[in-house]
């Protein structure tokens, strides 16, 4: 280690340390970036305008919270069932009386189904919005809620249909049920005897033909 | 001291002199001293954490009492609820005994630290030297604590702090030598006295060694304070906590409490020592005020140690070792032969003496004005200049 | 008179699983002589969660979340890794508008994830300013995905076929305003820094690895280029629209010290933020209107065959192999990082190293525990 290169160290040391002290000393001065999260409403603009200076003001529109159905307009068609990746969305569903409804995209469809199971388990869910992309109806969104700290792991699990609900749809669909039970039955009764009508004509046709290929004879 | 003890004689009717009084006035100030350490530890705690905070673009505790200033008490309180650990295999005597050590070498020094300038608790003929020894229980502590965790981690900690302030020792001796040959004593009173209330009255300004070893001893007692860049003992992105890994509850906070009141101690001697102590100009001196003066300069330079900890990064083992003993130490002593020469020169041509701090002060203003331009500039850079105008989510 | 002899044996300590410069859980077992290492042994799969195996049990969509997983410091280039090896499978055209949003928040996610590289490498070294610092201005760029695909982290942004949403309005103002804030506060970061001395000390002439050992070992990405060997995919073999960006490839030249040292693999780091504000700033430039996703069957079927893509992701030439029978999903997946590799070189480099050397060669790797082990 000659003397030149043991003046170059200091001198290297202490330039350094110059400016980056100075850089340290600078931020001092500088508005901090903290945003105090529960104090001030991070979903709102107006707050976040205040208290943020970085390119995000409140929550974008298609932020990725909790999801929620809007089972008005859901028609049971359990596509995002099929596209959660984890398996954390559980759909059952009755038949209902028939009505037209209007999705979120505006199109108008016939909804034939209702459920009265929809469970979100919020602790299995990685909020990957694959479940909303597929949904005709636009019935399952994201929400901009995210705190969902629970006291109770149960209490994650978002049940979106009500008991009461439940229960008056599972009676009402099991009317529709036996409703259309009967209405199959009669429609079978109906087909079976048509079906034994037709069965008969055509014996008696063909009887009458053998009868008059005998009288031919 | 004695005036102290005189009172206290003429309150409890005893003989000037008598141990009772003595020992009653010896117990006061420890107490007033043990205090100030205590509020000092944890009040530098709280600025550590609020500086750091903002130079990090954070905000800091703010949370407990005005502004977050009781954060220290509510983690000294946490602290003492803690369970009380001790790792299995540990040697428990030593263990036990580490803190209390590291502890002791920290309140010892603050025996001779000056108050102002008239201000002693205790005001020894020898202050530095006593105070350069005291502050060796320390190691005693720390290598203690890392032999007795029974932890690979705090061995190594333990055995890097033992080689680095064994160590750093000598360049802080070494750099208050020229002082102590400027001013022809080891008291910290003389020490003060020596010096003037302007800037370039100032040890430090004498001349251009005084000058260069102010920055040894700076360094050097950061590296036996253990703070950044020569945090190597605790070292926290290499051995996890060092000396300190195994510590829990009030253990834990006999070692930062050491930590941090070492603080005020580097600072308190270079104010003492280089810095002039707690002379005022313009007649203005009183005990009270050189006391805020005093003051005022140590937690300055308090202040700049805890926003190098923010700013540089730490070094390697090795290469801290050959810092000490490769740059600091010859150097010192270079600056030790230079400040002997100087006072010769200074002998024979008086004006040369008030010519060379006048040029040294210039220097510094310099220095400080291009250092303000560039916190300027970067002030400007790291400012959010475009977001304002934009609207929208 | 009696010959004593002093034993002495090395001292094995664990470096890990919880250890605070693993970044993550990794364990390293060394066998130190005091300070100095005398065997080094990485111990990975801490974080395995199977990722590979899961993808046989997916429809070919429902697979990219978990891609999101295998890099989480930068998820959009592993997304896009994954989507592009299923459209050339599938043969699935994607429009250009799709593609040139896909470069962009893969720029941004890149220098997302060196600046945390950067950031983690400085606090390792003990200096805790410069990592809040780029943390800071990696949080603008989280705002900014946030901005254009709802998530902060795991993004899952990308679709078989394109993007799953446009940009919004705004996002290239704000865009443009980030990058010319960003510009003078990275400079300053380095000035903070990189160009410091303690931390050029630390870095400089440690753990160097030469361009032979570099192949020889299969380096990838910057730790590759930092050895000086000159290779991008981005470069060598284009995809998506990088052939008609203009960018450089920045390699180590030994700045302070020897080429392939820990320093030139952080400092191509820094370089690649530069090169990555170039192509976004080109990007928005070039960016046509149009749609956003080609139209894809919600029951994929590609044909049987099989399809190795290689892309460049922040940590590296990162391959996607799947094998695919004709059905609704992929027959094998295996996943090709870049940490995985890098953590090979570790035991051959960490031979003869201080402690605190190791944790400097972990932090210049810029090693990402979850990719290690998927």
């Amino acid at each position: 280690m000659g003397l030149g290169n043991y003046f170059k160290d200091i001198k290297a040391g202490l330039t350094s340390a110059f400016e980056g002290m100075s850089i340290s000393l600078a931020s001092l001065f500088v508005r901090p970036v903290t945003v105090q999260y529960p104090d001030v409403d991070v979903k709102s603009d107006e707050a976040m305008r205040e208290n943020y200076n970085g390119p995000l003001r409140g929550m974008p529109d298609n932020y990725r919270g909790l999801l929620d159905v809007d089972l008005e307009i859901c028609i049971s068609c359990k596509l995002c069932e099929k596209a959660c990746p984890i398996d954390c969305i559980l759909i059952e569903d009755v038949k209902i009386d028939k009505k037209q409804i209007v999705g979120r995209n505006g199109k108008s469809t016939m909804k034939m189904k209702s459920p009265i199971q929809f469970d979100i388990d919020n602790s299995k869910c990685m909020f990957c919005g694959l479940c909303v992309d597929p949904c005709p109806t636009g019935a399952i969104v994201h929400t901009n809620e995210f705190e969902f700290n629970r006291s109770d792991r149960s209490q994650l699990i978002s049940r979106f249909v009500k008991a009461d609900d439940r229960a008056q749809l599972k009676v009402r669909g099991a009317e529709i049920a036996i409703e259309d039970a009967k209405a199959k039955a009669e429609k079978a009764a109906k087909k079976k005897a048509e079906a034994e009508a037709k069965a008969k004509e055509e014996e008696e046709a063909s009887k009458d033909q053998s009868e008059a290929k005998g009288t031919k004879e | 001291m004695d005036i102290l003890i005189q009172t206290i004689g003429d309150i409890i009717n005893a003989d000037l002199g008598s141990p009772l009084a003595a020992f009653i006035a010896l117990l006061l100030v420890s107490l007033a001293i043990l205090g100030f350490m205590s509020l000092t530890a944890g009040g530098l705690s709280f600025i550590e954490r609020r500086v750091a905070g903002r130079m990090q673009s954070r905000i800091g505790p703010n949370r407990v009492g005005p502004q977050g200033i009781l954060q220290f008490m509510a983690d000294g309180l946490k602290c003492a609820q803690k369970e009380d650990l001790i790792p299995d295999g540990a040697d428990r005597l030593l263990f036990k005994l580490a803190p209390v050590l590291c502890f002791i070498g920290v309140f010892g020094t603050f025996a001779v630290l000056p108050w102002g300038n008239g201000f002693f608790a205790s005001e020894l003929n020898v202050g530095l030297l006593y105070l350069m020894s005291v502050t060796s229980l320390v190691v005693i502590g720390m290598l203690m604590a890392g032999w007795s965790s029974n932890n690979k981690w705090s061995l190594l900690g333990g055995m890097r702090s033992a080689a680095q302030m064994v160590s750093y020792e000598i360049p802080v001796a070494l750099s208050l030598l020229p002082v102590i040959l400027l001013c022809g004593s080891l008291s910290f009173k003389e020490l003060i006295g020596a010096q003037g209330a302007m800037p370039w009255d100032w040890n430090i300004l004498n001349s251009p060694f005084t000058f260069i070893s102010f920055f040894i001893f700076f360094l050097a007692a950061l590296a036996e304070g253990n703070r950044t860049p020569f945090d190597i003992p605790e070292g926290e992105s290499e051995l996890v906590a060092g000396y300190c890994t195994e510590y829990s509850g009030l253990r834990f906070v006999f070692f930062f409490f050491a930590e941090w009141a070492n603080l005020y101690v580097i600072g308190a001697v270079a104010a003492a020592v280089f810095l002039g102590g707690g002379h005022l100009p313009f007649g203005l001196e009183s005990d009270i005020v050189s006391l805020l003066v005093f003051f005022a300069k140590s937690f300055f330079m308090v202040f700049i140690i805890i926003w190098l900890r923010w700013t540089l990064p730490r070094f390697r083992v090795d290469q801290m070792m050959t810092l000490c003993w490769k740059t600091l130490i010859p150097l010192s002593f270079v600056m030790l032969f230079g400040q002997a020469i100087t006072l010769l020169i200074y002998h024979e041509l008086t004006f040369l003496q008030s010519i060379v701090s006048l040029v040294l002060f210039a220097i510094c203003v310099l220095v400080g004005v291009k250092f303000v331009s560039r916190v300027l500039v970067n002030i400007k850079e790291q400012k959010y200049k475009m977001m304002h105008t934009l609207t929208g989510s | 008179m009696v010959k004593e002899e002093l034993k002495t044996e090395y001292m094995t300590i664990n470096m890990g699983p919880q250890h605070p410069s693993t970044h993550g859980v990794i364990r390293f077992v060394i066998k130190t002589d005091g300070e100095i290492i005398h065997h080094c042994e990485p111990d990975v799969g801490y974080l395995h969660r199977s990722i590979e195996k899961i993808a046989e049990l997916m429809p070919w969509q429902s697979f990219i979340p978990y891609t999101d997983r295998v890099d989480y410091v930068a998820a959009m280039n592993a997304n896009w890794s994954y989507c592009m090896a299923v459209e050339k499978l599938a043969g699935i055209e994607v429009p250009e508008r799709a593609e040139y949003l896909r470069v962009i928040v893969s720029e941004l996610n890149r220098i997302s994830s060196h600046l945390v590289a950067i950031g983690a490498a400085d606090m390792d070294m003990g200096a805790y300013t410069p990592f809040i610092h780029a943390l800071r201005e990696r949080e603008s760029i989280n705002d900014l995905l946030e901005l254009i695909c709802g998530a902060r982290l795991t993004y899952n942004y990308m679709s078989l076929g394109g993007v799953r949403f446009d940009a919004p309005p705004l996002f290239k103002e704000k865009t443009l305003a980030f990058l010319d804030h960003f510009e003078p506060v990275h400079e300053q970061i380095h000035r903070l820094i990189s160009d410091n001395h303690i931390f050029q000390k630390r870095f400089r002439k440690v753990a160097v690895v030469s361009a032979d050992m570099a192949k020889k070992y299969n380096l990838v990405g910057p730790n590759l280029r930092g050895s000086g060997v000159k290779f991008d995919v981005r470069k060598d073999e284009p995809y998506s629209i990088y052939d008609q960006l203009d960018f450089d490839v920045p390699v180590g030249k030994g700045f302070e010290g020897v080429v392939g040292d820990c320093y030139d693999r952080y400092i191509v780091r820094a370089e690649e933020i530069r090169q990555s504000v170039r192509i976004i700033r080109q990007c928005f430039d070039k960016m046509p209107e149009g749609d956003i996703a080609a139209k894809v069957k919600r029951v994929l079927k590609p044909p049987a065959g099989h399809i190795y893509v290689r892309t460049e992701t922040p940590r590296g030439d990162a391959g996607y192999f799947i094998s695919c029978d004709g059905k609704t999903s992929p027959e094998r997946v295996k996943i090709r990082t870049g940490s995985f590799t890098a953590m090979s070189i570790i035991p051959e480099l960490a031979k003869g190293l201080f402690i605190a050397d190791l944790v400097a060669v972990i932090g210049s790797f810029d090693i990402v525990a979850p990719e290690l082990d998927r």
